[in-house]
């Protein structure tokens, strides 16, 4: 029905078209007749009198066109005209209509799939009521005072300072807390671990979000024995209840408990600083977390109250802290208070990688907008007759302007299109190259699809284009009258304005080429650099996975020492293993926890002593890692077991800190979270090992033996030759035989660890994107710099004729061309060095072992350019070289 | 010197519309007509008529309608509409001050001044 009525709208303005057309061509006619007939009255024949009134009448066409200026513009006929002729133009030159097309869909589909991830990630509101009024807020220990931006790995809190904040502050509406737990699902099928939120009974309220189905959580639920009851997130509801509504009000396994449902929520929710959590639990906080103040594991929320800034918000927390300081001196005397917009929380990370990207895609939309101007031009220049002649007949410079308007933007269009396909699949490459564990962190970019918001972008970023590019070769030659056009149109000059804008053109494609490239090759060595960092470990032939042991069936450390000691028999006896040890946490993996420390003989103020990472090790981790021992001796289970007097291992990062080349081995060290706690002795130095990330530098850390510092949820490492996911399988089917109720968590190899980490991760993607883009880049210049160098050949037949005739030798006219050239490229590459020593200065955070202004790199990026541009001009140099100056001569 | 006056830029329209005042006319006839009536001091270009009578049309100040002309000839008649007779009165009036103005000007005695 639409497709008819538009049809009839058509047709209708082209009839009216056509009678208005006929009118004015008889009327006119019709004048001169009546004209000629006076004529023929004063005695000359018909002909005569016909031939003379038509020169009389002047430029019957011009006339003509004027008439149907002034009876006012069809504005739809004449676009249609001009689709009509610009169809048929872009038709018979297919190379350029393809070359061109095929440009505009790279620039666009590349900037929108990119732009589709940019707006997921930083543009898009957060899923809560009025999210800009929302702060996440942390206790800075004295060793994260330094940390730039902002950028806290750990996001904590106590939770009497969290019940201080909430009393004395005003500039806080509300403040909430949450953390995050894997729990055991038991139900029909296999058991599975979950991720839960565990949350005050206040967080959703703060967030401004309401269930869907059921309700919130209720003060009061969450005190230590609160009642049993989780929200359900969509999915989860979805997955295991088929979405029935009747599950409020039942009950799911969790753990050892019976756990009631009361709500559900709405499936557009997301909370990224916990990732994905499946349930949502009120927190039941008990002993140490509930009363000690220098346990610091909670994160913590607020929302601003109407009209507070940050920045009263900052100074009113600084003087809590203050207050909290004084009073509390031993726990909170070092600590401070930092926080950031919860959006800032959420992306702070990823938000400079993908600005950088943006920019970088923007670089090649640059090109290709550059090219496409270049191609233009040039096909003005040998179209510039074309256009003379409809001058001469009757084409007003407007309707000159907007056939070329026309031709570019159905080019515009089609590529528009096509660049909307490759930015949906680009936008799925781009996801899908995330590792699954970030992308898990940020659940926000599960809706990077190109929307609404990226479609507005794409038509927009289409327009300009296409304006951009019907405009400059309009005013290249739209100024020019028709017959100086005609006149010289055998002399084949081009306007020195437009040379020179098209000179302009190439050398800004060749200087962004050289600064993309330059910015891949600056990622690339940091991601080699970064795979190449010996950790300190050997890597190879690693598995690892997590065992939570449930207090039910673990309640003490000694059930918990003694599966450990069946497990790793029955694993040692395993074919293709090698070796099993543990760590309270796979090094690389991220996380682990910090301890605050005295070293006998060394007094420090209360609250101001040292903190350093600690780890739970078993007496054959450091040998299965093969991180050497530097002194002393590494853990046995004899020497250490649990009755012996307590023991600690330091690093070679520790003893060099805290100890300045002191033998460590022998002195004592005490935990001062609890008075209670014993010295305990040195007995060993290991080696450094990178820890919390590849791009870490090594950190401080102290080691117990997992025999006198037992705990519930073990990471066990493997050294297992073969085939990782068969080497996994083996180890479930022992872990079951050991205990048919433990489930495996996270098993992986170290070599996917490392990969999925977010420091490679933030150098591989930019490194592949960036190269991708700096690839796209140099061969748009490529081609434009060949399609200008083609043409300058072109226009320059009859000279170089003229100077073969004069015995000039085809070397002579390869430098004549190259020097051309050469000079663009010389140019091109001074500012790309230039602007790119400033603009690789962007990237300085996500480099590693290599400086932004690296020589090497400059030089040989620098090198790559000179030659693909050479390479470029090489086949018109040639052609130029074999001119046939009779035929060149002859031609003009 | 040339008998004939220059048009001045605007004059045109005024000329055209004052031609059609007479009664209906069409293209030819006005260009006679506004010789006739200038006493063949002033001469229109054949060319610049025809947009100028299509633009008078548009702005809703002439009315074309297809007729016989008197030597039996299909053409089309332009006539007054009531905005074109109301146009070229004003017109007209503006015309007579600048005139009056232009020549007071123009007459002015250094002694005067």
């Amino acid at each position: 029905m639409r497709l008819l009525d538009t049809f009839r709208f058509f047709s209708a303005s082209v009839l009216r078209r056509t009678r208005a057309e006929d009118d004015l061509d008889s009327e006119l006619r019709s004048h001169i007749q009546i004209r000629a007939d006076d004529l023929e009255r004063s005695g000359v024949t018909r002909r005569e009198a016909e031939r003379r009134a038509r020169v009389e009448f002047g430029g019957y066409q011009r006339v003509k066109e004027e008439c149907r200026e002034a009876m006012g513009t069809h504005l739809l006929e004449s676009i249609v005209q001009d689709v009509a002729f610009g169809w048929r133009v872009l038709r018979k030159s297919r190379g350029f209509t393809a070359v061109a097309i095929l440009t505009f869909a790279l620039g666009i589909g590349a900037n929108t799939a990119v732009f589709s991830v940019v707006y997921a990630a930083l543009l898009r509101p957060l899923p809560y009521a009025n999210p800009g009024g929302l702060v996440a807020l942390t206790e800075l220990r004295p060793t994260e005072h330094g940390s730039a931006n902002d950028d806290f790995t750990f996001w904590d809190a106590s939770y009497p300072d969290y019940l201080d904040w909430t009393r004395q502050s005003k500039v806080f509406q509300s403040l909430a807390g949450f953390g995050f737990d894997g729990t055991l699902l038991r139900g029909s099928s296999e058991p599975r671990m979950v991720l839960g939120g565990q949350v005050t009974t206040n967080f959703f309220s703060v967030l401004g979000v309401k269930p869907v189905l059921g309700r919130d959580f209720a003060p009061g639920e969450d005190v230590p024995s609160g009642p049993n009851v989780v929200v359900l997130s969509h999915g989860f509801w979805m997955r295991e209840f088929g979405g029935d509504r009747q599950a409020v009000g039942r009950s799911i396994r969790l753990g050892d408990n019976s756990v009631r449902v009361v709500g559900v929520l709405p499936s557009n929710f997301e909370f990224a600083p916990l990732g994905r959590p499946e349930i949502w639990v009120p927190m039941h906080i008990s002993g140490d977390q509930l009363t000690r103040r220098s346990l610091r594991w909670m994160s913590v929320l607020g929302r601003l109250a109407p009209g507070a800034t940050m920045q009263r918000a900052r100074a009113e927390m600084n003087g809590i802290t203050a207050n909290l300081a004084s009073q509390y001196p031993a726990a909170n005397g070092a600590i401070r208070v930092a926080m950031q917009p919860l959006r800032q929380r959420i992306v702070g990370k990823v938000e400079r990688l993908l600005l950088i990207l943006f920019a970088a895609v923007g670089f090649v939309l640059l090109i290709a907008c550059a090219n496409i101007a270049n191609l233009h031009m040039v096909r003005a220049a040998g179209r510039r007759r074309e256009f003379a002649i409809r001058s001469a007949l009757g084409g007003g410079r407007g309707r000159l302007v907007s056939q070329l308007l026309a031709e570019s933007m159905m080019l515009a269009t089609a590529g528009a299109v096509l660049g909307y396909l490759l930015a949906r699949w680009g936008t799925n490459l781009l996801i899908a190259a995330i590792p699954e564990p970030l992308l898990n962190s940020m659940p926000f970019l599960a809706d990077a699809r190109p929307n609404a918001a990226v479609l507005a972008f794409l038509c927009g970023v289409t327009i300009l284009a296409g304006a951009v590019f019907g405009l400059a070769p309009a005013f290249g030659m739209s100024r020019r009258p028709a017959a100086v056009t005609l006149k010289e149109e055998s002399r084949a000059s081009a306007s020195a304005s437009r040379q020179r804008l098209r000179h302009t053109l190439v050398v800004l494609e060749i200087a962004v080429s050289l600064v993309l490239l330059t910015g891949a090759g600056l990622m690339v060595q940091s991601l080699s650099a970064i795979l190449h960092r010996d950790p300190g470990f050997d890597t190879r032939d690693l598995v690892t996975f997590g065992v939570f042991l449930p207090p039910t069936t673990y309640p003490k450390d000694p059930d918990a020492l003694r599966f450990d000691r069946q497990f790793t028999e029955r694993v040692r006896g395993l074919p293709g293993v090698s070796a099993i040890a543990s760590n309270s946490v796979v090094p690389l993996s991220g996380g682990g926890n910090s301890i605050r420390f005295l070293i006998e003989g060394r007094p420090k103020a209360s609250g101001q002593e040292d903190e350093c990472f600690i780890r739970d090790v078993s007496a054959g981790y450091f040998t299965l890692m093969k991180i050497p021992l530097l002194a002393g001796r590494l853990f046995d289970d004899s020497s250490d077991s649990p009755t012996a007097s307590p023991h600690i291992l330091v690093n070679q990062a520790w003893a060099d800190r805290y100890l300045h080349g002191d033998n460590p081995v022998g002195r004592r060290v005490r935990f001062t979270y609890s008075p209670k706690e014993p010295y305990r002795e040195i007995v060993g130095v290991v080696a450094n090992n990178a820890d919390s990330g590849l791009d870490a530098p090594y950190e401080p850390a102290l080691f117990l033996p997992f025999t006198q510092d037992a705990n519930s949820f073990i990471s066990y490492i493997v050294r297992a030759h073969g085939n990782p996911p068969a080497a996994i399988d083996t180890l479930r089917a022992a872990l079951r035989q050991a205990d048919p109720q433990l489930v495996m968590l996270n098993p992986t190899t170290m070599e996917q660890l490392i990969d999925q980490s977010p420091s490679v991760f933030l150098r591989r993607y930019p490194s592949y994107l960036i190269g991708g883009f700096a690839t796209l880049a140099i061969l748009l210049a490529m081609i434009g710099l060949y399609g200008l160098i083609s043409y300058s050949v072109s226009q320059r037949g009859r000279e170089l004729g003229v100077r073969i005739a004069l015995g000039a030798q085809r070397g002579d006219i390869l430098r004549l061309v190259l020097r051309e050239a050469g000079r663009l490229i010389a140019v091109g590459m001074a500012v790309g060095v230039a602007a790119g020593l400033t603009l690789t200065q962007l990237l300085r955070g996500l480099l590693f072992g290599v400086g932004a202004a690296d020589p090497a790199t400059f030089a040989a990026v620098a090198v790559v350019v000179a030659l693909v541009a050479a390479a470029a001009c090489l086949i018109p140099a040639r052609r130029a070289m074999r001119t046939d100056p009779v035929v060149a001569l002859r031609y003009e | 010197m040339d008998p004939q006056a220059q048009l001045l830029p605007g004059t045109l329209d005024l000329l055209i519309l004052k031609a059609v005042s007479l009664g209906p006319l069409h293209g030819y006839g006005v260009l006679l007509r506004i010789g006739q009536i200038s006493g063949q001091a002033l001469l229109i270009e054949q060319g610049a008529l025809y947009p100028a009578l299509f633009r008078l049309v548009r702005q809703g100040l002439l009315k074309a309608s297809w007729g016989v002309s008197d030597n039996n000839r299909r053409a089309k008649f332009y006539e007054l509409t009531p905005a074109g007779r109301q146009r070229l009165r004003e017109e007209t009036e503006g015309w007579n001050r600048l005139v009056s103005a232009m020549t007071s000007a123009l007459s002015a005695r250094p002694e005067k001044a």
